[in-house]
């Protein structure tokens, strides 16, 4: 996977390229916009990540006047701008992404992959999803525990199906927040983590190996080996 | 917007203005007519009075030289006949003439020649009573007749008198119609004039009325909209010209405003992002457990931070209105379910209750995020602040022209010292750790959206926090600012 990164604040770049490296992408970085739009016409990227505050042009005329060229790679928005600009809003609706500065590492790359996956020629959409022992019948809205029966309500099932579906990689709680209530808010309670621990109480049962992992300061981990 | 001036025309500016102005037509045309009639009534009275002192002289002349004997009746009888006949008869049909009488009254007073109709008696008993002065022309008043005499007398050289009456019923009858036309034409000009009056002015207060509409739902939505303008050069259009140069004036305010605050975000935003990337980062090389606590405290501080400098830039633009809105329409009972579903395990977790009482869907026009943002804090504050079994009732319901919003708990209330100055910056309990932040956002939100809040003590104790939000209003006013806006 090669990416192109364009972001103009030196810090932010190379901590990014690092972190985008060490997550397996191939990056290659640009300052401006200029340079930018030379490189993705060169080169073909499977994903651009772009900040909207670039020296020598907007980020989103930027993205417009790539797709204009034919460039067809999700983009991902960073922004560290206050409030959502209506066009990133159109570009969201497009199939691109956005988040705001400054945003958990884990978020971004769980982002990053769900364009990936959404830009990629679908496959039949999975019914069931098996991780380790854990089976989720997606159809039937039922989920097992080394074949028992786990008896979880509804939106237990749903956040324990989002971190199915990210098993084995971080996700924050932003990310729950958002994905499975629908709202960005930051709540400075213990909200999520409730959520979190009923959940675990219901899936780790006595005696079993513990799946639901914390990752204190970054979110929650589903384990997958 | 036409059809609610339809509905009560009484009420509008434009009927009292017509009103007041058919008030002074018509008085206007009242003196004018008054001046017309005196003019023409003593005009007519000029006449017949030259009339009859004419022929009054005639007569007179005649009577003195015709030699009085049996003839002299005759003779005096046919001049004044004929005189008679030089004033039209109109209303009699019968061949003897009403409208004029020659009569001579002889020294003594007795009747000595009548020429007219009737016997003349009831005349000379009213010509005795009255005292003619032999001058000029005076009005009789004359028994058995409704309509009074102009009469004009001459004393001979016998010592008799000679009176000539002029009916006046003409000079009535002129005047008559002359009222009567003026009457209806006057009637007729002055409804036209209101008619007029009343249909340009409601037509201009209808353009104002659109203009103070549009500038209202601006100031709630759209800074981009403008007020809609007519190619007129008139004060309405110079009016609407003037608001949209102040709206110009405003947006760009505003503008600078958004610069200067998302500058400042930016700035602030950049190394904030970059440090919390670099200590994420360092976390998994952490193996020391005490070491990669201490980073992970970090991180939730920057977090805290972020979180703080993004609810004080959204508090200072709602204070200067400026905070940008991305309204759709939301059902209030549905956004507060899910957040109440979200909140219930950790309230329940503190042996808090929570619950919804909402008996039907509330729409509001709302920023969803803003208000996702909102009732988060209000629940983050009863779950950081409540004691142990207390309970939280939310409820959303339409009232007239707004939805309230209303969380009330049994906890302890408010303390009295903070509560006047609860939705300003900073304020914050004795014994909160937060940043004092969070009702000045609400504040903020509700006031973005042109709603209301209002925090009290319950009488039986706990807290009350009254929201209101403008209802989602109806399709066409949303159209219509729309349409305004599209139309430049």
């Amino acid at each position: 996977m090669r990416l192109l990164l364009v972001e103009d604040e030196i810090d932010i770049q190379s901590f990014l390229r690092r972190s985008l490296e060490e997550a397996g992408y191939g990056v290659e970085a640009a300052c401006d916009g200029r340079t930018a739009e030379r490189l993705a016409i060169e080169n073909p990227f499977d994903l651009l990540i772009v900040d909207l505050g670039l020296p020598d042009q907007d980020g989103i005329g930027l993205i417009l006047r790539l797709r204009e060229l034919g460039v067809r790679a999700p983009v991902m928005i960073l922004s560290a701008r206050r409030s959502v600009d209506d066009r990133v809003r159109g570009l969201e609706q497009g199939g691109d992404d956005y988040l705001t500065k400054p945003f958990a590492l884990a978020e971004l790359l769980a982002r990053l992959r769900n364009l990936l996956k959404r830009n990629r020629p679908s496959t039949a959409e999975a019914t069931r999803l098996r991780v380790l022992d854990l089976e989720l019948d997606l159809l039937r809205r039922e989920a097992t525990r080394a074949g028992h029966p786990l008896q979880l309500t509804q939106q237990e099932f749903v956040l324990l199906e989002y971190l199915c579906r990210n098993a084995g990689r971080v996700v924050t709680r932003s990310m729950i927040l958002d994905q499975v209530w629908g709202m960005r808010i930051q709540p400075d309670t213990n909200v999520v983590d409730v959520h979190i621990y009923r959940l675990r109480g219901k899936v780790d049962g006595a005696g079993q190996q513990s799946l639901i992992r914390t990752m204190r300061g970054v979110g929650y981990v589903l384990k997958d080996r | 917007m036409s059809s609610k001036t339809g509905k009560r025309p009484m009420h509008s500016a434009a009927w009292r203005i017509s009103c007041w102005a058919t008030v002074a037509f018509a008085l206007g045309t009242l003196v004018v007519f008054v001046f017309l009639h005196r003019f023409v009534a003593d005009d007519i009275q000029r006449r017949s009075d030259a009339w009859l002192s004419g022929e009054i002289g005639v007569l007179g002349d005649v009577a003195q030289r015709t030699p009085n004997n049996a003839l002299y009746g005759r003779v005096v009888g046919e001049v004044a006949e004929l005189a008679a006949r030089e004033v039209p008869n109109k209303s009699s049909k019968s061949s003897s003439n009403t409208s004029v009488f020659f009569l001579q009254a002889g020294q003594d007073g007795s009747l000595k020649l009548w020429v007219g109709a009737g016997d003349g008696e009831a005349t000379l008993a009213a010509i005795r009573s009255a005292k003619i002065p032999p001058d000029r022309p005076t009005d009789l008043r004359v028994q058995g007749f409704p309509i009074p005499f102009r009469v004009a007398c001459i004393q001979i050289g016998d010592g008799s008198h000679i009176y000539l009456g002029l009916s006046e019923r003409d000079e009535l009858r002129v005047l008559n119609k002359l009222r009567l036309r003026f009457f209806l034409l006057s009637l007729s000009l002055v409804l036209l004039g209101f008619g007029i009056v009343f249909f340009t002015t409601r037509r201009m207060l209808s353009h104002v009325r659109e203009i103070a509409e549009a500038a209202s739902r601006i100031g709630l939505s759209d800074l981009h909209a403008r007020v809609p303008t007519t190619r007129r050069n008139d004060e309405v259009s110079h009016l609407a010209h003037t608001l949209n140069r102040m709206l110009d004036r405003i947006e760009s305010s505003v503008h600078q405003l958004h610069t200067i605050t998302d500058s400042l975000a930016h700035d602030l935003r950049s190394p904030l992002t970059a440090i919390r990337g670099k200590l994420e980062m360092s976390l998994p090389a952490v193996a020391d457990e005490e070491h990669a606590e201490s980073i992970v405290s970090a991180i939730e501080e920057l977090d805290r931070l972020n979180d703080f400098l993004n609810k004080s830039l959204d508090v200072a633009e709602a204070r200067a209105d400026a905070l940008r809105l991305t309204r759709t329409e939301t059902d209030l009972r549905e956004l507060l379910r899910v957040m109440i579903d979200l909140y219930e395990p950790s309230m329940s977790e503190k042996g808090l209750r929570v619950r919804l009482r909402c008996d039907a869907e509330v729409k509001v026009n709302a920023d969803t995020a803003l208000l996702h943002r909102m009732i988060a804090n209000l629940l983050d504050n009863e779950l950081k602040h409540l004691p142990l079994a207390c309970s939280v009732t939310v409820e959303a319901r339409a009232a007239e022209d707004a939805a309230l919003l209303i969380f009330e708990d049994n906890g302890p209330g408010f303390d009295p010292e903070v509560l006047q100055r609860l939705f300003d910056r900073r304020v914050k309990g004795r014994d909160s750790n937060g940043h004092g932040l969070g009702l000045a956002f609400v504040d903020a939100v509700a006031r973005a959206h042109g709603g209301t809040v209002a925090a009290s003590n319950r009488e039986g104790g706990g807290a009350r926090i009254v929201i209101t939000l403008p209802i989602a209003p109806a399709d066409q006013a949303h159209s219509a600012v729309q349409s305004i806006a599209g139309s430049r």
